[in-house]
């Protein structure tokens, strides 16, 4: 080395050469592994996934109490009367939604507002890889939890329902299987939907209110609002489209479970694509 | 290897990159100039695909870097230090991007010592000195032991210790055969740091040669003079097309004539001479020159007096 370093200098300028053994090599493998490390060493991410699974778990068992109690102590207390047990005992997904809508967009966003999406790309040049890489490591990591919450839900409200002697519902009754896992996909899919839309609009706040906004308010404003010849286009939605195989309850005004679904998964199609299309034309 | 070819960038009706042309080669550092809005920053995100060029391209090693099949391993690049999250800690940003081509924490932790980032590798990099993010940036740069390494203003934020390490690491990744690629607007770093200058203004290339060349052609016919009978040799050596300055009693500059005639005047006329220098532009003094034409923002100090007073 023919470089001279002073003696307090605090860095060498020793580059050490990589293990040429292993020729480095990027796979979409690799690049998964890549956004899954990116979103692990976030503490946002284990709060948001542990926020999911409290809300799914808690706002089911409490449902399921809170009917039971009622129906005991005479119309005391929100009335349950008229939900069925499978959606009284997954009522906290009505909330949860909102959460994985936010952990969604911030995955796809937060990348934008912080300027990382630049050291991001500038190591995955293939921008499809990178929406590939960030959606797939979402998936890994909320599912799991998504998973265990709802069947934690569904098993534990259910618990409560037959221990009081309340209408409860059997994993093998018609239908209700199918809710309990609509209900996992429903909140998968949702959350896909705010990591796509998070990538478009680079913007967390954008994202979450978009998505809440067209989630919540949209539908209910416009049945409200239109006359009821649209119900038929309002259906569509994919809120509405995700009820009808979410929840066990038939509703005249939704699609049957499996149409519902295929608009549902649709939708999350159409809204990775608009994020592909949208983030390799755009520069970062 | 790095060549750009034709490479062109308009944001509506501004060209903010106009038909460049360029060939960066190993074994040298090649200094990237050019004032404020010339385009250099937009160059270097085109080479990485964060822009995409609106004609032309730039191919690292031959290809497409969108194209790379190992892309942090082809090229290292550090365009903007602030370019991380502020809530993951330095060690797991570098593990995330080394992950993208299977490096590990092993060289991760090397790199770390390497930038001297050891001690707060664990530590949030939203937490980190505009200097401590240089270091991290520099690090990202070189973690996949890249061919081309590629760097906007690596000594921004850097105290003296940090930019004599700069100076040495650069100068040490091209003597070990690669590309380096690196633009500031300290010339008196970049004077001392770079073989080769691409100077770009307005978008367009300027120059394109080495260091030693392009000081040359910027170098004006200008003598210092220092004498204790200055006031008498000043007299003798004013004539048409001759100018004279000074900033002590016995000493001046000449520019106009060269040093052997100011010698023979002084000798005719037996005045003492203690000193008698031809002055060379520095490289700042030349980028000044022969980028007049293409400042984009002018100031309204003359640049050349604060550099007197000083």
């Amino acid at each position: 080395m023919s470089t001279t370093i002073t003696s307090d200098s605090t860095t060498s300028t020793e580059v050490a050469r990589r293990d040429a053994s292993a020729a480095p090599r990027m796979t979409t493998g690799r690049v998964m592994r890549s956004e899954w490390i990116k979103q692990r060493t976030l503490r946002t991410t284990g709060l948001t996934l542990a926020g999911i699974f409290t809300s799914l778990v808690a706002f089911g068992l409490i449902a399921a109490q809170v009917s039971t109690s009622s129906t005991t102590t005479n119309g005391q207390g929100p009335d349950f009367s008229g939900s069925s047990p499978v959606d009284l005992v997954l009522s906290g997904a009505n909330f949860t939604v909102l959460i994985v809508a936010v952990l969604g967009v911030m995955v796809g966003a937060r990348e934008f507002s912080s300027g990382m999406i630049r050291s991001t790309v500038a190591a995955v040049p293939s921008r499809t890889s990178v929406l590939l890489g960030k959606v797939t490591a979402f998936v890994g990591s909320l599912t799991p939890v998504v998973v265990v919450g709802t069947l934690a839900a569904f098993f534990g409200g259910t618990a409560i329902l037959s221990h009081a002697g309340a209408a409860s519902a059997g994993w093998y009754d018609a239908g209700v299987a199918r809710a309990v896992l609509g209900t996992i996909a429903y909140l998968i899919g949702l959350g896909v939907i705010g990591v796509s839309l998070g990538m478009v609009l680079r913007s967390i706040a954008g994202g979450v209110a978009t998505l809440i906004g067209g989630l919540l308010f949209v539908p209910t404003l416009a049945s409200a609002l239109l006359p009821s010849s649209w119900e038929a286009v309002l259906k569509y939605l994919p809120s509405n489209a995700g009820m009808s195989f979410s929840s066990i309850t038939p509703s005249p005004d939704l699609l049957s479970a499996g149409a519902g679904g295929l608009v549902f998964a649709g939708w999350v199609a159409l809204s990775l694509v608009l994020a592909a299309v949208v983030f390799r034309r755009r520069d970062v | 290897m790095l060549e750009l070819r034709e490479l062109t960038k308009r944001y509506g009706d501004v060209t903010a990159v106009d038909h460049i042309n360029v060939t960066v080669r190993p074994g040298v550092v090649t200094g990237f100039l050019g004032p404020n809005g010339a385009g250099k920053s937009t160059t270097m995100r085109m080479v990485l695909g964060l822009d995409r060029p609106t004609s032309g391209v730039a191919l690292v090693n031959g290809r497409d870097y969108t194209e790379s099949q190992a892309p942090i391993a082809e090229l290292g690049a550090l365009l903007d230090a602030k370019a991380v999250d502020k809530g993951r800690s330095a060690r797991n940003h570098l593990l995330a991007l080394g992950a993208t081509v299977g490096i590990g924490a092993r060289r991760v932790d090397e790199l770390l010592e390497l930038v001297g980032l050891t001690e707060v590798a664990r530590k949030s990099a939203g937490s980190f000195s505009l200097g401590m993010g240089q270091r991290l940036g520099i690090a990202s740069a070189l973690l996949g032991d890249p061919e081309v390494v590629m760097l906007d203003e690596p000594v921004n934020g850097l105290d003296p210790d940090g930019i004599l390490w700069i100076r040495t690491l650069l100068k040490q990744l091209a003597a070990e055969g690669r590309t380096v690629f690196v633009s500031s607007h300290l010339m008196s770093e970049m004077e001392v740091t770079a073989e080769h200058l691409v100077v770009i203004g307005r978008g367009r290339i300027i120059a394109d040669m080495s260091m030693a060349e392009f000081i040359g052609r910027a170098s004006t016919n200008k003598v210092r003079v220092t004498s204790p009978d200055a006031f008498e040799l000043r007299g003798r050596l004013v004539r048409d097309g001759v100018t004279i300055t000074s900033d002590a009693p016995d000493r001046f500059v000449v520019d106009g004539l060269d040093a052997a005639e100011i010698g023979e005047v002084a000798a005719a006329h037996g005045v003492r001479l203690h000193e008698l220098t031809r002055l060379d532009a520095s490289l700042e003094e030349a980028f000044m020159e022969l980028t007049r034409d293409a400042v984009e923002y002018h100031g309204t100090t003359e640049i050349h007096d604060d550099r007197k007073a000083a």
